[in-house]
């Protein structure tokens, strides 16, 4: 149990770091703004109380905004995400999530399970996020896209990640 | 009684969730505020410190680009000096000396950590307190305008840049002297809008524009921008204008902040008048 709170510590600060490091500076075609951070609150192993789920997703969020100059949207955004992590694993049930000591993730539980899993969730965290960044219905289409095109991105980039450090299985 | 703190501990999850909400809500709203900078914000000096040691390392990769930049600059400053200028007339020469006094003070200031694709984009720049500066002063570069100070802390600076939902800037058309507001829509960081230039003005694509220098915060006539496009909706009263930024936010790394010495004296002057 040590070792997963570890471990957990330190993804939390690797992928804050990775985050306003290199990702923010991310850019490609004025409109794909990947937020990987939100990696973190996937890989929460399922047994974490949830009143520590919340909090540990505000204060990601909050981390990240505190580089960004965004103060309270991701934590907000971060927050959201979590609240619905546990409808979401519900939603796209596996037979074996429900197994104690299984971790979400492709080791586990497959490529497929956690391709659908992060498409859902990060859309909740973008379509939360971008529309509390822009806050007007106005443009409301210019940022259904941007929702849409990140998302995809930021899918792609998690489920990249997550496989370089898939462990081989005995 | 009893009931209801049973109901709020069976529904704890979601009124955490709330509660949590809130609290970014409140951190949204009082960060929003143009005019008092709140208790948490990016200039402080933990995460600034850290986006400026990545940033020194990243400082070499443009260095060509800014030393061509800067390069041109003194060039075009030392075309400015005295020294540069016929002098037909001594006793006048003295005389602009007592009659003009300075109205704009520049500081040259490094951008540490800086957006441009978001909605609402800001900067972050190495001068603070200890170089006094204050909120609302301007922020611009040797080729255009870049932003307005929002917070300051002892070592650095917020700016809420052009790219920003509420930023709206006072701007004229060089040829004519019409005034219009700029705002940028979003999307294209190349790209901005320039509003309320009324329908009989003559203009053409390629059109300088320039700041107006009423909002007191850039000294006038400091290159925005060129028009790329223009349009006149049937029955409008004014023309929507795409204008090209002379700025490219992508490369942007040292700027000049601006202080106006009598702005006070403009807003106390200006309040009187609201105040009737």
């Amino acid at each position: 149990m040590n070792k997963l709170l570890l471990i957990n510590i330190a993804r939390f600060i690797i992928l804050v770091l990775l985050q306003v490091l290199i990702f923010n500076k991310i850019n490609l075609g004025g409109y794909l703004n990947p937020y990987i951070y939100v990696m973190f609150i996937l890989l929460l192993p399922f047994e974490t109380p949830k009143w520590l789920l919340l909090f540990s997703a505000f204060f990601i969020g909050l981390s990240v905004d505190l580089f960004s100059g965004t103060i309270g949207m991701h934590a907000a955004a971060a927050t959201f995400m979590a609240f619905m992590r546990p409808t979401a694993s519900r939603v796209i049930s596996s037979k074996r999530e429900f197994e104690t000591g299984i971790l979400p993730g492709i080791n586990d539980l497959g490529i497929t399970w956690f391709i659908s899993y992060s498409l859902l969730l990060v859309f909740l965290h973008h379509l939360f996020y971008f529309y509390l960044e822009v806050f007007r219905i106005g443009e409301f289409f210019q940022t259904f896209m941007r929702v849409i095109a990140s998302t995809l991105l930021t899918t792609l980039i998690i489920v990249l990640l997550d496989l370089l450090f898939k462990r081989e299985k005995h | 009684m009893k009931t209801l703190v049973l109901f709020i501990w069976k529904h704890s999850f979601f009124f955490l969730f709330l509660l949590l909400e809130g609290a970014a809500a409140l951190l949204i709203v009082s960060n929003n505020n143009y005019q008092r900078s709140s208790f948490i914000n990016a200039s402080n000096g933990f995460t600034a410190s850290i986006l400026s040691l990545s940033n020194t390392t990243t400082h070499y990769i443009g260095l060509i680009k800014v030393n061509e930049d800067l390069a041109n600059e003194n060039a075009r400053l030392r075309s400015l000096l005295p020294q540069s200028y016929m002098k037909f007339d001594t006793t006048k020469y003295e005389a602009i000396d007592s009659v003009h006094q300075q109205l704009y003070h520049y500081q040259h200031a490094e951008i540490i950590s800086n957006s441009f694709q978001k909605r609402n984009n800001y900067l972050i720049l190495n001068k603070g307190k200890k170089e006094k500066i204050k909120p609302m002063m301007g922020v611009i570069t040797s080729n255009g305008i870049v932003g307005i100070v929002k917070d300051v802390s002892r070592n650095f600076c917020t700016v809420i840049s052009v790219l920003h939902s509420k930023s709206a800037l006072d701007v004229k058309v060089k040829n004519n002297g019409y005034t219009g507001t700029l705002v940028w829509q979003g999307g294209d960081y190349t790209i901005g809008n320039v509003h309320n230039i009324p329908s009989h003005v003559h203009i053409n694509k390629g059109d300088t524009i320039l700041t107006s220098g009423n909002s007191s915060i850039f000294p006038e006539g400091i290159l925005v921008g060129t028009i790329q496009d223009f349009s006149l909706n049937p029955g409008a009263n004014f023309y929507n204008i795409d204008l090209k930024f002379s700025v490219n936010y992508n490369k942007v790394k040292y700027v000049y902040i601006v202080d106006n010495v009598v702005k006070q004296e403009l807003i106390e002057l200006k309040n009187t008048m609201d105040d009737e």
